[in-house]
């Protein structure tokens, strides 16, 4: 095979390298990898006539492809496949794949990766939802364990097309982050001693960095080997002075420290 | 707490202080201590640690036979407290952090 161009598509996007292609007039065979899927764009004479990505043909597949934004890329130059399945022009395709990346821009805003794994809200907030049979079809495959990704390959969908049913779902407030769901339930658990030095150590925390101060203060504590129940002064003011430095607000660390310090001095009084 | 020089000294074992910027070194300590003639080391001290990012949290301590030096820097400012080998450490750092980011906010 006569490999020719290649790159990474986090420079390069793949309108952009089907454009270059396209004002060429190669022909040959553009090869595109983002780790989990294979995908291909078949030109002839700067045509795109054939496309293919995981169980998508056609247009459908140079859609999903034109918005990865990370993975690989190579163009194979001569290689042609025996069908055609696609017959518009470029700049059909073109502009097409521009709209699907301003949506993907927008549906990336909410929902980062096709990795994220949802589950469904138990706290519907509307009174009536109405679904599309599509929307049916993934909400009926959230579980709290498969992925975006997942989903969309157990029902044949291109992933893109998937995160847009998410994001609809979302917005309409189906769903819920399962992994933020388990690590507020871990936070919630955490069960920290009950002295005044912990509450307002945890207070104090909290204000600078919300509900995820116990958590720092036990993992704190066990990485500094320290005994949250200790009265030593030394080792608290230890304790204080790291989980200030794991605040990443300047004025808020600086805050956590100020009342902290007062607390401490108040107490050595 | 105000983050002053006060709160500084208010620690218990600190014996005092020394602040660099820029040109200016002002030495606040016990006429007899060892460091208060040592401008000229103090002075190559600053211009080999500072400057340095623009956050206080940036400290240096030195462990002598018979003191610690703490040195806290933020930008051209360099805060360097004297104390005994007995001082907490901890509570030092904390109020030294404090005091220097008023210092700098000051200079601002």
């Amino acid at each position: 095979m006569n490999q020719d161009i290649s790159g990474g598509l986090e420079n390069t996007r793949c309108p952009e390298i089907m454009k270059i292609l396209s004002l060429g007039k190669r022909s040959g065979k553009l090869l595109l990898n983002n780790g989990a899927v294979t995908g291909n764009i078949f030109f002839r004479d700067g045509q795109i006539i054939h496309a293919q990505c995981g169980p998508l043909n056609g247009t459908k597949a140079i859609y999903e492809l034109a918005v990865w934004t990370s993975g690989e890329y190579r163009f194979f130059v001569d290689e042609t496949p025996d069908i055609v399945t696609i017959d518009i022009s470029m700049d059909d395709i073109l502009n097409e794949a521009a709209n699907r990346m301003r949506q993907m821009d927008r549906v990336t805003s909410l929902i980062p990766s096709s990795s994220i794994v949802y589950s469904l809200d138990p706290d519907i907030k509307q009174k009536e939802i109405q679904l599309k049979s599509i929307q049916w079809k993934v909400l009926a495959n959230v579980n709290g364990k498969r992925s975006i990704a997942d989903i969309a390959q157990h029902i044949g969908l291109g992933v893109s097309d998937a995160m847009k049913v998410f994001y609809t779902l979302m917005k309409q407030e189906l769903l819920r982050d399962a992994e933020l769901e388990e690590t507020e339930a871990a936070h919630t658990a955490i069960d920290l001693p009950e002295t005044s030095f912990i509450r307002s150590l945890r207070e104090d925390l909290t204000r600078a960095i919300g509900p995820i101060a116990p958590f720092i203060i036990v993992e704190t504590a066990q990485d500094m080997d320290l005994d949250l129940l200790s009265d030593d002064v030394g080792q608290r003011a230890a304790l204080i002075e790291t989980i200030s430095s794991k605040i990443p607000d300047e004025e808020m660390s600086l805050k956590f420290l100020d009342t902290m310090t007062d607390w401490l001095n108040a107490e050595g009084q | 707490m105000k983050g002053t020089i006060k709160d500084l000294l208010k620690v218990s074992g600190v014996h005092g202080y020394i602040i660099a910027r820029e040109k200016n070194i002002q030495i606040k300590l016990p006429s007899r201590h060892k460091f208060s003639g040592a401008k000229n080391n103090i002075k190559s001290l600053y211009d080999s640690l500072v400057p340095v990012k623009d956050r206080p949290g940036n400290v240096v301590e030195i462990f002598l036979e018979d003191m610690v030096l703490t040195i806290f820097i933020s930008g051209m400012t360099m805060l360097m407290v004297m104390s005994s080998l007995r001082v907490n450490l901890a509570l030092l750092r904390m109020t030294g952090k404090l005091v220097l980011a008023n210092l700098v906010k000051e200079k601002r």
